[in-house]
């Protein structure tokens, strides 16, 4: 009997700290993810007049939810290390208005899809998982948020759409021009693609 | 466009499924990073060489100027890489993008908007749906041989209370009144699931991003799909307006998703190969 007690109450007692730790990045990401929601919906803000000051908020509330410091580093990976802090900070600066002019836009046509938080995954000690699932009439799709524990906030580093990596996606990407180049070409190939705008 | 979102609305996952999920998500994590350590060590290696030959003669103003924020990384902080797949076709590859590409904005793009325009959506709705009722063999035969007769029994309760309440697949029934899910699969997926890699990436014109596994697993899914037998000769004028109807029908869902994808782009060729990799893997682990 007593064993059957314990063996019911020590499982109980160690979910307690996880669940306890669990909540919180779910909660954080789907506060920023409702703020853009609302102001999708806002109906003050409809029509060619709110388009600006709509994305003046998604921007906003983006800024809130990713850590683009730590976006960077993880889309650069090592060759992160051959940039000099000017060239860093360029970087986080360039490719943060590069994914802004890339997705706004896109996010702001959205309009009656749901948004549903379903569950959170750790991932390591300091990295969590929050999934989410977009529904429209006709199609769904799984968006997975990777955030990590910063300063006591937990922040975005990378959005995971359909199992593709938007991180790994990128690092790709760079990995073949830092092959044979240095990091100014790189910084070169964005500010390019940011002035194209 | 091409990267085919095969009926989503079946993967709600079942919470019996947490466990298997988790591990999933696990794996995704830390598989790719013995993939690349067998695959090509060189890069990291080089990097790692290149750089403390460049902090070298000038520590301070790395320490210095840059906040802890801004400091290097270790190979840990940098996260792992994602995987990887072989080009050794990359002219023809690039080549076959870009008609894709023109294709797209040329052709499927505007019809699709005037599709979209003339065709309202619940219509659209309904032909989304006998299109994917229409590939339950695909779905039913795969999940057997991926040894999953659970799904495989869904994939066919689905597909006969779609084909009679749902009035010939038009409506999902199975999902909107009965509440079942299935599970989507396909044979580029079993041969991954026995082991076959994806070899190498390929562009095909019209078809888009595949590899030598995913190409006989198109071919192998097209003999269980029913619309192929449409018509009597292979490029009947039938079996095409079928396709391009399916195509175009899907695409005006989809309108603007290629652009995002390769506006949001270095170089969007790299960006969809990588795409194509990560979403099959991903596939894989379903």
């Amino acid at each position: 009997m007593k064993n059957w007690l314990a063996g019911m109450v020590l499982p109980v007692l160690l979910m307690f700290p996880f669940v306890v730790f669990a909540g919180v990045p779910l909660d954080t990401v789907k506060a920023n993810a409702n703020d853009v929601l609302d102001t999708l919906r806002d109906p003050k803000l409809q029509g060619e007049a709110g388009k600006k000051a709509k994305e003046q908020r998604i921007e906003a509330a983006a800024d809130k939810l990713f850590d683009y410091v730590e976006l960077s580093k993880r889309t650069l990976g090592l060759n992160w290390n051959k940039f000099t802090p000017e060239q860093r900070k360029e970087f986080v600066q360039l490719f943060r208005s590069i994914l802004r002019d890339a997705y706004v836009e896109k996010i702001a046509s959205y309009s009656d899809e749901k948004v549903e938080f379903t569950k959170e995954v750790p991932l390591s000690e300091d990295t969590v998982e929050v999934q989410s699932m977009v529904t429209s009439k006709t199609w769904q799709m799984p968006i997975y948020y990777r955030t990590i524990k910063r300063d006591n906030q937990w922040k975005t580093y990378d959005v995971v759409i359909e199992g593709v990596s938007l991180v790994s996606n990128y690092r790709t990407q760079f990995r073949e021009i830092l092959g044979n180049n240095p990091p100014e070409t790189l910084l070169e190939t964005l500010r390019k693609k940011g002035a194209k705008r | 466009m091409s990267l085919q979102r095969r009926d989503l609305r079946r993967m709600r996952v079942q919470e019996w499924l947490l466990c298997p999920l988790l591990l999933m998500a696990l794996s995704l994590l830390f598989s790719p990073m013995h993939v690349r350590a067998a695959d090509d060590p060189d890069p990291v290696a080089g990097v790692e060489e290149e750089q403390t030959g460049e902090v070298a003669p000038n520590p301070p103003s790395f320490t210095e100027k840059a906040s802890d924020e801004y400091g290097n990384v270790t190979e840990e902080d940098a996260g792992v890489e994602g995987p990887r797949i072989a080009d050794p076709i990359e002219p023809w590859n690039r080549a076959m993008y870009h008609v894709n590409d023109k294709l797209y904005f040329w052709l499927l793009k505007p019809v699709a908007r005037g599709y979209k325009y003339v065709v309202p959506e619940s219509f659209r709705g309904l032909f989304s749906n006998f299109y994917q009722n229409l590939k339950a063999p695909v779905r039913i035969v795969n999940n057997l041989l991926q040894w999953k007769p659970r799904y495989a029994g869904r994939e066919l309760a689905r597909f006969f209370i779609n084909s009679t309440i749902g009035v010939g697949g038009l409506r999902d029934c199975a999902t909107e009144c009965f509440g079942i899910n299935g599970r989507d699969a396909d044979f580029g997926q079993t041969l991954g699931k026995y082991g076959v890699g994806l070899g190498f990436y390929i562009v095909w014109p019209v078809f888009g991003p595949s590899s030598p596994r995913d190409t006989i697993g198109m071919v192998a899914d097209g003999a269980l799909t029913p619309t192929t037998y449409v018509g009597s000769q292979q490029m009947s004028p039938e079996r095409v307006g079928l396709y391009a109807h399916e195509k175009i029908n899907y695409t005006s869902f989809h309108l603007g998703d290629y652009e995002a994808l390769k506006g949001a782009a270095i170089d969007p060729y790299v960006a969809m190969r990588d795409a194509y990799v990560q979403y099959r893997k991903k596939a894989l682990g379903q």
